[in-house]
């Protein structure tokens, strides 16, 4: 063991006077873990933002929408399809077997003012039941609208937990009016903070939810329905297939007729990430691994240099009894430090991205001793790799020829 | 010669046979060859005469076609590399023409190579490289990198890591080739003073006034030993 660590630290001297050539061969290197670190982190962390967004959609939720969730949107097939309607839910509510809570969601965008601060806010104008129905997120401070309210088209709203930040310097939201395209509504309650989500429309953060009833007396303009269904999770898949038939029906739709309406739910998404997140990882890993595989040999080509070079003082510890084993870990330590160097680097350019980016609040990126751990495994397996043969080689050198060479 | 003195090396009728194409070259022709305990020896010949080859067999570094080689009662002639390493690293000192000195390390460091790959620890090993330089008397020059040394020095610093593991023979090629005549004489004196502290020395040298100083001369000739006296 003694002698194995003699023999590293030789090799590692030869690190320290090489300087120069070591960083630029370990560049290479530099690059590889750069990347496939970039790439881990970032798979994982829209993993985790994705995961969010699940969330708030919900694994017992059905959306009656006129369009599918697809990130491969066919508009021109959708386009004439007809607008989703608050009416078919009388339906739904009568023939359901399976849908246990019902509410519509009329969504449009409009800028919101308070005092001299304006934002675009997302706003839903729902049932009262809409508040038992949350998912990913609840009310934290202050309180959902009631039946009452809702009946009398009451101007109170709840929003969500960016608001707060954005209007009212972090003080809290709740009494405080703001006005929405013109007109004035009182906050009742604030949601709690969502963070950023990675589907359309998928955050809760900047949103105002009002009364549907409210909603349709003051916000006439542009904007679309949908239909909030709750069924219980494992009953998810059957409320799916019973709703679409109830649809069909409401629509009067005939059986050869396609259906000119969407049930969505969050698994609709899921699927379409996974194989999106397959093929950023796919493309990551494909370009690791020709950087990766580009610095072996480089490490190898330096390697070769090095024995090249020290043919004659390979020559000389032989004949003062260094055997052919100490000249193999010489040299193999020698590459593989030039390899956990390059590493080193990359994990360190990487830490400092991910601090910039968290800083920045630009997409959060995730950061893990594993990474570390994984990143010194591949160092050592490619200087193991590609130091192998010139160590071989240096190893193998006769001491007669060896001394010789000038 | 004093027979009566211990046998450090036995070489029984060896050769070394290469094998260059189609030639047969014979470096060695049954050569024959025993070496004392405190032998201070030349060997003479001129380029291709086999003196190299015969050094390079005593020191360990190559091993006989033909023949046996004994060291210290050890078969050296059937021995493996690492078998063949150790015999170097513990029982032959080497001192070159070109001194062979490692340009990146000092003074100190240079001598303690050999101790590298013998067992003993960090502390052993400068304190064994420290007394080996203090014997050449470089004692104030122990941090000096070769460079910062005279040809002399240089070759006095090898002498001092050819004695560092306390080896059974010193072999010696060449140790004036590259100095000029002062700095030679002063090797060779300090030569002749490691074999009267009881040192076993051989020199291979192509210059008489080298040769005529050991104590007892041989000279190689078309791979066979033609005089010992």
């Amino acid at each position: 063991m003694n002698d194995i660590i003699k023999n590293i630290l030789i090799g590692l001297s030869a690190i320290r006077s090489n300087i120069v050539r070591v960083a630029l061969t370990s560049l290479g290197l530099t690059i590889g873990i750069f990347t496939v670190s970039i790439v881990t982190a970032g798979v994982s962390s829209i993993d985790k933002e994705f995961a969010k967004s699940m969330a708030y959609y919900g694994n017992d939720k059905l959306y009656v929408s006129t369009w599918p969730w697809s990130f491969d949107f066919d508009w021109w097939k959708y386009r004439n399809r007809p607008k989703v309607k608050e009416e078919s839910l009388s339906y739904i509510n009568q023939y359901s077997e399976y849908v246990t809570d019902v509410s519509v969601k009329k969504n449009t965008w409009i800028k919101a003012t308070y005092q001299n601060k304006a934002s675009w806010l997302q706003i839903n104008g729902v049932y009262p039941s809409y508040g038992d129905m949350l998912s990913g997120t609840k009310v934290v401070n202050g309180r959902f609208f009631s039946q009452n309210e809702w009946d009398l088209q009451r101007r109170v709203v709840i929003v969500g937990g960016k608001v707060r930040e954005g209007f009212f310097d972090g003080e809290s939201p709740i009494g405080q009016k703001i006005k929405i395209g013109g007109v004035t509504v009182e906050i009742i309650g604030e949601l709690k903070e969502q963070g950023m989500g990675m589907v359309p429309g998928g955050t809760l953060d900047n949103l105002v939810i009002m009364p549907s009833t409210t909603f349709k007396r003051i916000l006439t303009r542009w904007g679309f329905d949908e239909l909030v269904l709750r069924a219980k999770p494992e009953d998810l898949n059957k409320a799916k297939e019973e709703v679409a038939m109830i649809m069909r029906v409401a629509r009067k739709l005939r059986p050869d007729q396609e259906d000119n309406f969407s049930v969505n739910s969050a698994d609709a998404y899921q699927s379409q990430f996974d194989s999106l997140k397959t093929a950023i990882a796919a493309m990551g890993f494909m370009v690791t691994g020709i950087s990766l595989v580009v610095s072996g040999i480089g490490i190898m080509n330096v390697m070769f240099v090095s024995v090249k070079e020290r043919t004659k003082e390979i020559g000389l510890r032989k004949a003062m009894g260094a055997t052919n084993n100490n000249i193999l870990i010489q040299f193999l330590s020698e590459a593989i430090a030039i390899s956990i160097i390059g590493g080193t680097i990359g994990i360190a350019l990487v830490k400092l991205i991910t601090i910039a980016l968290s800083s920045y609040g630009g997409l959060p990126v995730d950061f893990d001793l594993l990474l570390i751990f994984y990143t010194f495994i591949i160092c050592v397996f490619i200087g193991v790799i590609s130091g192998m043969i010139p160590a071989r080689t240096a190893a193998n050198l006769n001491p007669i020829d060896a001394l010789r060479h000038e | 010669m004093a027979k009566s003195k211990k046998e450090i090396i036995s070489i029984k009728s060896i050769s070394k046979i290469y094998h260059l194409g189609d030639n047969v070259v014979k470096a060695l022709d049954k050569a024959s060859l025993s070496i004392y305990e405190n032998d201070f020896i030349s060997i003479m010949g001129p380029s291709g005469s086999g003196k190299s080859t015969l050094m390079n067999i005593i020191g360990c570094l190559d091993v006989p076609t033909n023949g046996t080689y004994k060291f210290n009662n050890q078969l050296i002639s059937k021995m493996n590399d690492s078998q063949l390493a150790n015999i170097r690293n513990e029982k032959i000192g080497f001192v070159f023409q070109t001194f062979n000195l490692l340009p990146k390390l000092n003074a100190v460091q240079n001598v303690e190579v050999p101790l590298i790959y013998s067992s003993l620890n960090r502390k052993e090993r400068l304190e064994r490289s420290k007394e080996a330089l203090n014997i050449v008397g470089l004692s104030d020059r122990m941090s000096h990198k070769p460079n910062e040394l005279s040809g002399g020095q240089r070759q006095r610093v090898a002498i001092a890591r050819a004695l560092v593991n306390k080896p059974s023979i010193i072999l010696a090629d060449e140790p004036t080739g590259n100095l000029d005549s002062k700095s030679g004489e002063e090797i060779l004196k300090f030569l002749d003073k490691l074999h009267k502290a009881g040192n076993t020395l051989i020199i291979v040298t192509h210059e008489k006034s080298v040769a005529k100083r050991a104590k007892r001369r041989i000279e190689i000739f078309d791979g066979k030993i033609t005089l010992d006296e």
